[in-house]
């Protein structure tokens, strides 16, 4: 090492030079590691932390493992029928106050559960557990609709009330004069 | 940094080390470019390098990778030493699982309760939707016409019906995220919001979007939007709240025809692995070479 070179007047802008390189990467290293998060690039590159938070959030839509712990009559009348793979919430509605409440009498059985509410005429999963001898229910998926597969029972309503000999036509529950919603018979 | 070195060795274009090139000089033999006054020419050479390490390591600095992922070497909090890089899905290999989502358009009726549900699940704001659901009609006449499924399905909409004597042939195709393994929407974000999770998962960090829109329109399929309520890019996560919980996704919960099939890839023994053995299926734009991991099964040519 020549000192003397390097330290002497003619290297002057050259120290300058040095310094300011020195400074400025070292502020920009600041500046980085200010904005990059702790557990960035714990995992992969991301913020770790936001898969617990992602993952936190609540289950709303209820499965049917919870409602056939208590209605066990259920499984059994489905399985053979046709609506073997139509699960509880598609007639029922989602029922998750209904779940609280079950729960609750469960343990204590002065806990009354409230009846369940009418069928609004539409798939809401928000609302809570209802009864469903209505066609409404029935003819949301059975309504002949185009595009809909050939193999899938779709009816033409009108046509086959007439045609089934239907005693009350308009009445809301004209389907279950023949059908039941569990296991309907064909 | 091996950037940076090859650079300096570049730029000593003549003898090598310093030391080697005083000592040449100063026997005035070989190494012509050498010639200069030793004092001048040293100082060229060493603007150039310096100038060069400066570059370099400015460069370095606004790379926006923390410091253990640049080496291949293991880290303390890495101890298996996988290398942790960016594209690779390889960091936890120990619990290593890959979902995967199959729609069977022969199956699907339409009647939109899968919209509904993932609304209720997600608290998906009115007029936007995370999943949709399309129907092609192909009339006689060669036209082809699309339509969006409403939530109640047609049956419960005031959509006027289709004289089924017209149509050809007609059928429903339910959209959601692809979960594409090679995500355009996860490589243009500025600020890492969009990543992949350990499954295989795209998903956006709430905290950390800043709501750019960048990956909206990185996106081929349109599947991503900004939610007006949270400002962030919000997009369909295969409900990873639900999955993480060995819960079905809501929309897979809600389909009474199981249109939908929603299971692990890595299983042999789950059925969306056996009904993808068992039917030819395709997926949505693979000429993009996005690798999306959502299948279609009898995915007529129309559907894009
Ligand atoms: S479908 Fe779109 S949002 Fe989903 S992973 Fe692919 S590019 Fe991203
Ligand atoms: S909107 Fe959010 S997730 Fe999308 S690119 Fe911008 S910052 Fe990233």
């Amino acid at each position: 090492m020549n000192w003397k070179l390097i330290f002497s007047r003619n290297t002057r802008h050259l120290r300058i030079l040095v310094l300011l390189v020195v400074a400025g990467g070292g502020g920009a290293f600041f500046v980085r590691s200010q904005m990059i998060p702790a557990d960035y690039g714990q995992n992969g590159p991301y913020r770790h932390a936001a898969l617990a938070k992602i993952e936190a959030q609540p289950s709303v839509l209820q499965s049917d493992t919870t409602c056939l712990k208590c209605h066990t009559n259920v499984e059994e009348e489905r399985s053979e029928s046709p609506h073997a793979a139509v699960r509880c919430l598609h007639c029922h509605g989602n029922g998750k106050q209904h779940i609280v409440d079950a729960t609750k009498a469960g343990e204590f059985p002065e806990h009354s559960i409230p009846p369940a509410k009418k069928w609004d005429g539409k798939f809401r999963t928000h609302t809570d557990l209802f009864i469903t001898h209505d066609r409404a229910t029935c003819l949301s998926c059975h309504t002949r609709v185009v595009g809909m597969p050939d193999s899938f029972l779709s009816i033409n309503v009108a046509a086959h009330l007439e045609e089934q000999g239907a005693e009350e036509i308009n009445s809301k529950n004209v389907c279950f004069e023949c059908h039941e919603g569990h296991s309907p018979g064909l | 940094m091996k950037f940076q070195l090859n650079i300096l060795n570049n730029g000593g274009d003549c003898c090598g080390s310093d030391d080697s090139r005083e000592k040449q000089c100063g026997n005035h033999t070989g190494c012509g470019g050498c010639s200069d006054a030793p004092d001048a020419s040293s100082r060229r050479q060493f603007l150039n390098k310096a100038s060069t390490v400066a570059l370099g390591s400015f460069s370095l600095t606004l790379l926006p990778m923390s410091g253990d992922l640049l080496s291949d070497e293991p880290s303390p909090d890495d101890p298996d030493g996988a290398p942790a890089d960016a594209g690779s899905r390889t960091a936890d290999q120990s619990d290593e699982v890959v979902y995967g989502f199959l729609v069977d358009t022969e199956r699907c009726v339409g009647t939109g309760k899968c919209l509904t549900a993932c609304r209720e699940e997600n608290n998906v704001p009115e007029g936007y939707a995370r999943t949709w659901v399309e129907r092609f009609v192909h009339y006689k006449d060669g036209t082809v016409q699309v339509d969006l499924v409403p939530e109640t399905g047609f049956a419960g909409s005031d959509v006027p019906p289709i004289a089924p004597g017209l149509v050809d042939r007609a059928y429903f195709v339910p959209k959601l995220c692809n979960q594409c393994e090679d995500a355009p929407c996860n490589q243009v974000c500025p600020v890492h919001a969009a990543f992949t999770s350990p499954e295989g998962v795209e998903l956006v960090d709430p905290d950390r979007c800043i709501g750019c829109a960048y990956c909206v329109q990185a996106c081929p399929y349109g599947v991503r939007f900004i939610n007006p309520e949270t400002g962030n890019a919000d997009k369909c996560t295969w409900c990873y709240h639900r999955i993480k919980r060995n819960e079905t996704p809501a929309c897979v919960e809600a389909c009474p025809v199981d249109a939908r099939v929603f299971g692990r890839l890595d299983d042999p023994e789950s059925e969306l692995r056996k009904r993808l053995a068992a039917i030819p299926t395709s997926v949505l734009k693979e000429h993009l070479g996005t690798h999306p991991k959502l299948h279609y099964v009898a995915k007529s040519g129309e559907v894009i």
